[in-house]
């Protein structure tokens, strides 16, 4: 089948590839994404003061393939996975320490080494977590996480805490040419290599992308589906349930490898504060959510969204009784906060028809009265809400009478 | 590049040298084994504190609360401030630290310093109903996902709110109180030197606390209505207990807790930003080795870490804060229900 | 080697200025400015050493540059904000200073930005190149400052380094638009190394131990000390602890000195930490068991350090560095700059007393500043970020604090400062008394021949070799 346009239930349906038709929204909303993901250097440079900024957006990019691959578990097999950053480490480490110790630089053998890496530590690390689901599932993936994180901050060969810049020291040579090579094009960071790396990545989350479409359509990911719901069952159906959780842990991983890989070719530098921390990890997971986990792209959108927040929301400082302090975190806090209460489905998930934001907006569209209700019912259940806490102190304070 | 010339140094350590046999054989000598080991329960002690409140709130609300190592931070904050009211040299200061040991006196002075912190960590109580009042309640029949985001979503807000109220340097009683609470011999009286009497005042406390803790939910009405709760909820609602309010309860008593062993790790150091991170991070390891939502576990948990963290400072220093996150990858491998298994039925 | 080198400041600084002038005067930079493609105004005097406080011929050129934005990378935030603190208002007043004069060369003024260097640094230095900075200083971590190192050669803006000061930094690089000012960890640990010497004596030192931060600039602090302290006192380390940073938790490790009573204990616990650790050290009786704990950064952290522990310590126990700057050197009263520095650092918010960290600040901004003068007096027109990066190279200038060069390994040495903490009713705060200076060629391997970067001793190569 080639790519083309049909009709199906009155619907107009637009066809990329064999077995994954579109519809016009989401075509038009994909087609506008790429657009600005690929003119991204030009979009920051007429932002101008405009908190649009490349390197935040990059980090979102790439965590946010990251969140992609755990998405595959959380949605599919319903496991979360509060240890993700270890993948993402394992491949941006890969590729440090094979320009910095083995002079490796060509990018493409380099995120092919971080691929390997990170598939070798989700074997292992996917192999032990088998057995748990649940929070068990998410503390020992935590655990794995930060034994690892522990491990790589003790290591001098690794650098410690600074962690390690990502170019090969030679001697006699300038810093800018020690770095990687992507098509024979030193990736110094500059505007021309940095727009070349960041159109090289867009393609690789594009094939990614399309590579986890056919992976979730395919009977594989109906099983896990079947799996995530009831182990059991699936078991009884017949499904080899082990190897399948097993397969998706790794394939997930490898997401994270890649994002690790192509961090370190951008930002040549790894730390393990910024790529193994638990913090890492839980980020990864949030990006998911809020960009939507039950939706393919949602996650990616999350990791933008996430970074560009944390990026604008910390230039906001207010000053409290210790002097000035940046309210990033308290924003960020804000923010999950309204996806826990208002838009459960995350960004992607509540653009979609069935999502809040989308049968809300038909709703005003119809009907625009209906915005007075809204803020009624908003304001009542604040007042519930405060009127519930106040009772409750009061019962634990002074017994109920 | 840069690690080649560290490596040259690292060699001259005598610590890898010699390697971990030299450092059993260190920790092993009489006096620093007793010393290091009451160093690591006193650590173990604050640890179940903490874990405390995080295991009962998972085992009854079945909530994993991201926000409560952040509890802790602020118990010891709000400890900071309470204690400098009290202690220091205001006008509402109660009493200012003998400077030398005077029976009663000296103990006059602990009693305020223990009632400064159960005054801190009474202040969280309305903060942890808040909490679970407002924010958690409604959430608890949702996908369990949404619940680490809501209570990271809380660790950031109050992690934040903490910097803005008290800005980034640490907050600390001043010296002379703690040395007010060491003048008081004890350790000295078994003719053990080397561990301060302020931490023999965080030992008795927090054993106290924890024994009271045990009795409270094996002996009085309301803890046995929370371990029913725990066990089963719909029978528990079925006898007429309102599972609303237990909960709020369970919340605020994890609250307590958590405030308070910040309140008494106050009174020995220092209030940091960042410590509610680590402290969350390391009660995890507690409640899993202990087996989720088991008081028990919680006891054994955290004095197992405790004490095997300060030895390992003295037997191979570079594996100090790895070694918590092995012992829990092991346990969950060996035991994965962890030493006790769940709360309720077993306390 | 120490008696023979170390002054206990017999001569005035006055004196060792005029010494010093000379030298640099004859090896100020004219070569590699020209080399860098300045050819306009070659004949123009040198000024040898420009002066901060008003520039003496600077308005015989008309150099047509609008304001000179500047911005500093240093933290804002979180628990090493005691540190960065002090930079920062290190830096404000040394553009405060400048700008009083009339600015650079007497005509262009400067602006400086602060950004929180706690996350995301790259991304906010990157941002200040956005936005067309001239020239960023900065940061305070030494993780960070690894990391920037590289961004600053891809961006091609000069940098003046405050702090970050991880000795391989600048070893076996050839870098052209990055500096650092602030002595690196080599020379702050040796001068901790000489002063323990002096002050306890080699042959009274048989073990030592150290207590931290346990992370890299911590593990290397004690990797260096180790080697120097075997070199010099042969002397065995017989227990190293690396808590976490903020761990607030010490009592394990004091427990084990306490049993191993060494002879030494150091200490490059910075910040709370250090005032935490010195707390329960004292707590813990650790000062009876041990001759000295000296400390390469305690008086960093001057503001945090407890008044009690500081009285209730024996004299000449607790021993502290103090890098390349001690206000109290020249001695209050003999250096009417050196006066009005430590009266104008105690006037701004939050500076009890000025630490090595504030000069870490107000040394970068004039290290680049000055070197700008220079560059102007040669070429008699503002230079370009290669001229003044060339400039920079071999440049010498004064801070109130004393002399100091930026060699030509872009990494800048002053002397070591070193003595005993005490407390000082009248200011309220920890001071440093008899201050041993070690100089820079004591307690560093000499830069000579660094331009050929693989000739160049590293400076752990260098305390092995002792």
């Amino acid at each position: 089948m080639t790519p083309g346009i049909s009709r199906e239930d009155g619907q107009l349906k637009i066809r990329i590839m064999k077995g994954m038709e579109l519809t016009v929204r989401e075509t038009l909303g994909l087609v506008a994404g790429l657009v600005i993901l690929f003119n991204l250097p030009t979009i920051t440079t007429l932002a101008g003061d405009l908190p649009i900024r490349q390197r935040p957006i990059y980090r979102g990019i790439v965590f946010g393939l990251a969140a992609v691959g755990l998405n595959l578990l959380l949605r599919h097999s319903e496991l979360v996975s509060f240890g993700h950053a270890a993948f993402f480490g394992t491949g941006a480490y890969t590729v440090a320490v094979l320009v910095s110790d083995y002079q490796v630089k060509s990018a493409t053998v380099l995120l092919v080494a971080a691929i390997v890496a990170a598939t070798l530590m989700a074997a292992l690390i996917g192999y032990f977590t088998l057995p748990h689901t649940g929070l068990y599932f998410a503390l020992i993936t935590l655990a794995f996480g930060q034994l690892l994180f522990s491990i790589v901050k003790g290591q001098r060969a690794l650098g410690g805490t600074d962690g390690i810049s990502v170019r090969t020291g030679e001697a006699g040579v300038t810093i800018l040419e020690q770095f990687p090579t992507l098509f024979g094009i030193q990736l110094t960071g500059q505007e021309v290599p940095n727009t070349i790396l960041l159109w090289f990545t867009l393609v690789v989350v594009i094939i990614s992308m399309l590579v986890m479409y056919r992976i979730v359509k395919s009977p594989f990911g109906r099983a896990l589906d079947a799996i995530g719901q009831e182990r059991t069952r699936a078991r009884f159906l017949g499904l080899p349930v082990k190897r399948y959780v097993w397969a998706a842990f790794i394939i997930s991983g490898i997401y994270g490898g890649i994002g690790g890989g192509l961090f370190a070719l951008y930002f040549r530098s790894v730390a393990p504060g910024e790529t193994l921390q638990v913090f890492v990890s839980g980020d990864i997971l949030y990006m998911a959510i809020l960009g939507g986990f039950g939706t393919l792209t949602g996650p990616l959108i999350g990791g933008i969204v996430l970074e560009t927040l944390a990026n604008i929301a910390n230039e906001v400082v207010f000053t409290g009784p210790a002097g000035e302090t940046q309210m990033g975190r308290f924003i960020t806090g804000a923010v999950l906060l309204l996806i826990v209460f208002v838009f459960p489905k995350g960004i992607v998930g509540s653009l979609k028809p069935g999502g809040r934001v989308f049968e809300g907006a038909k709703t005003l569209k119809n009907d625009p009265t209906v915005a007075g209700p809204w803020f009624r019912q908003f304001g009542q259940v604040t007042v519930e809400a405060a009127k519930r806490s106040v009772k409750n102190v009061r019962y634990l304070l002074f017994g109920v009478k | 590049m840069v690690t080649s010339s560290i490596a040259l140094l690292e060699a001259n350590s005598v610590l890898l040298q010699s390697g971990i046999i030299e450092g059993l054989q260190n920790l092993l000598q009489p006096d620093t084994f007793i010393v290091q080991t009451i160093n690591g329960i006193r650590f173990g002690f604050i640890l179940f504190l903490i874990a405390a409140g995080l295991t009962v709130i998972l085992g009854i609300l079945d909530v994993l609360n991201l926000a409560h190592g952040e509890l802790y931070a602020l118990g010891a904050y709000v400890a900071a401030s309470v204690g400098g009211f009290l202690v220091g040299e205001g006008t509402a200061a109660i009493m200012a630290p003998p400077s030398s040991f005077d029976p009663v006196t000296s103990f006059a002075f602990v009693g305020v310093l223990i009632l400064a912190a159960l005054i801190s960590a009474l202040i969280l109580v309305p903060i942890g109903v808040v909490m679970e009042t407002v924010f958690i309640r409604p959430i608890y029949e949702r996908d369990q996902v949404y619940q680490l985001v809501l209570t990271f979503a809380l660790l950031l807000i109050i992690a934040n709110m903490i910097e803005f109220i008290w800005g980034s340097n640490p907050q600390k009683l001043d010296l002379s109180t703690k040395t007010a609470v060491n003048d008081i011999p004890t350790f000295e009286l078994l003719g053990l030197s080397g561990v301060p009497s302020i931490v023999t005042l965080i030992m008795v406390v927090s054993l106290v606390v924890g024994v009271g803790l045990f009795y409270f939910f094996s002996k009085t009405k309301t803890g046995r209505i929370i371990r029913a709760t725990a066990i089963d909820r719909e029978m528990a609602t079925a006898l007429g207990v309102s599972p609303d309010r237990t909960f709020t309860l369970v919340f605020a008593l994890g609250a307590f807790l958590a405030g308070f062993g910040g309140a008494m790790e106050l009174v020995r150091t220092a209030a940091n930003p960042g410590m509610g991170e680590s402290a969350l991070v390391l009660s995890f390891v507690v409640i899993v080795v202990g087996g989720l939502g088991s008081l028990r576990g919680a006891v054994v948990g955290a004095l197992v870490i405790g004490v095997l963290q300060n030895w390992m400072t003295v037997v191979e220093p570079s594996l100090e804060s790895a070694a918590p996150f092995a012992v829990m990858v092991i346990v969950l491998l060996v035991k994965p229900e962890g030493l006790f298994g769940t709360w309720g039925e077993r306390t | 080697m120490t008696d023979e080198d170390t002054t206990t400041d017999e001569r005035t600084a006055a004196e060792k200025r005029s010494e010093r002038i000379s030298v640099s005067e004859g090896s100020t930079t004219r070569r590699n400015v020209l080399k860098a493609g300045a050819v306009g105004a070659a004949t123009a005097a040198l000024a040898g050493c420009s002066s901060l406080l008003g520039g003496d011929d600077g308005d015989s050129v008309n150099i047509d540059q609008d304001e000179v934005s500047a911005g500093l990378l240093t933290f804002t935030e979180g628990a090493a904000a005691i540190l960065g603190q002090q930079a920062q208002r290190g830096a404000e007043m040394a553009v405060e200073w400048i700008n009083d004069a009339g600015g650079i060369a007497g005509q262009t003024t400067m602006s400086l930005e602060t950004q929180d260097e706690g996350s995301n640094a790259v991304d906010k230095y990157n941002q200040f190149i956005d936005d067309g900075k001239d020239v960023t200083f900065g940061p305070i971590s030494s993780g960070t400052h690894e990391e920037l190192f590289q961004e600053i050669e891809t961006n091609q803006v000069v940098n003046v380094g405050t702090d970050g000061t991880v000795t391989t930094l600048y070893e076996g690089e050839d870098p052209t638009y990055s500096f650092r000012f602030q002595n690196y960890d080599v020379m702050e640990v040796m001068a901790s190394v000489f002063e323990i010497l002096e002050r306890v004596g080699a042959d009274n030192i048989d073990t030592v131990a150290g207590v931290n931060p346990g992370y890299s600039f911590g593990q290397d602090e004690m990797g260096i000390f180790e080697t120097a302290i075997d070199r010099l006192a042969d002397a065995e380390t017989v227990y190293s602890g690396f808590p976490d940073l903020g761990s607030g938790d010490y009592a394990s490790h004091i427990s084990s000195i306490n049993s191993e009573e060494p002879d030494v204990v150091f200490s490059s616990l910075w910040g709370g930490d250090a005032s935490t650790f010195l707390d329960q050290a004292f707590q813990r009786d650790m000062f009876d068991n041990v001759q000295a704990v000296a400390g390469p950064v305690f008086y960093g952290s001057a503001d945090a350090i407890s008044e009690d522990v500081v009285k209730g310590v024996e004299r000449g126990k607790i021993l502290s560095g103090s890098r390349n700057y001690y206000w109290g050197i020249p001695e209050p009263g003999r250096s009417p700059d050196s006066d009005a520095l430590y009266d104008a650092a105690t006037g701004q918010d939050g500076i009890t007393v000025p630490t090595a960290h504030y000069m870490s600040g107000f040394g970068a901004v004039t290290a680049w500043a000055t070197a700008v003068e220079a560059a102007i007096d040669i070429l008699g027109e503002f230079p370009d970020q290669e001229q003044i990066a060339a400039t920079l190279e071999g440049h010498g200038f004064y801070t109130p604090g004393g002399y100091y060069t930026m060699n030509v390994d872009h990494q800048c040495r002053g002397n070591g400062y070193a003595g005993v903490l005490q407390w000082d009713d009248n200011i309220g705060a920890p001071v440093i008394e008899d201050v041993n200076i070690f100089s820079a060629t004591q307690i560093s391997p000499s830069p000579t021949g660094a331009l050929t970067s693989q000739n160049e001793q590293t400076g752990e190569g260098w305390v092995d070799s002792l």
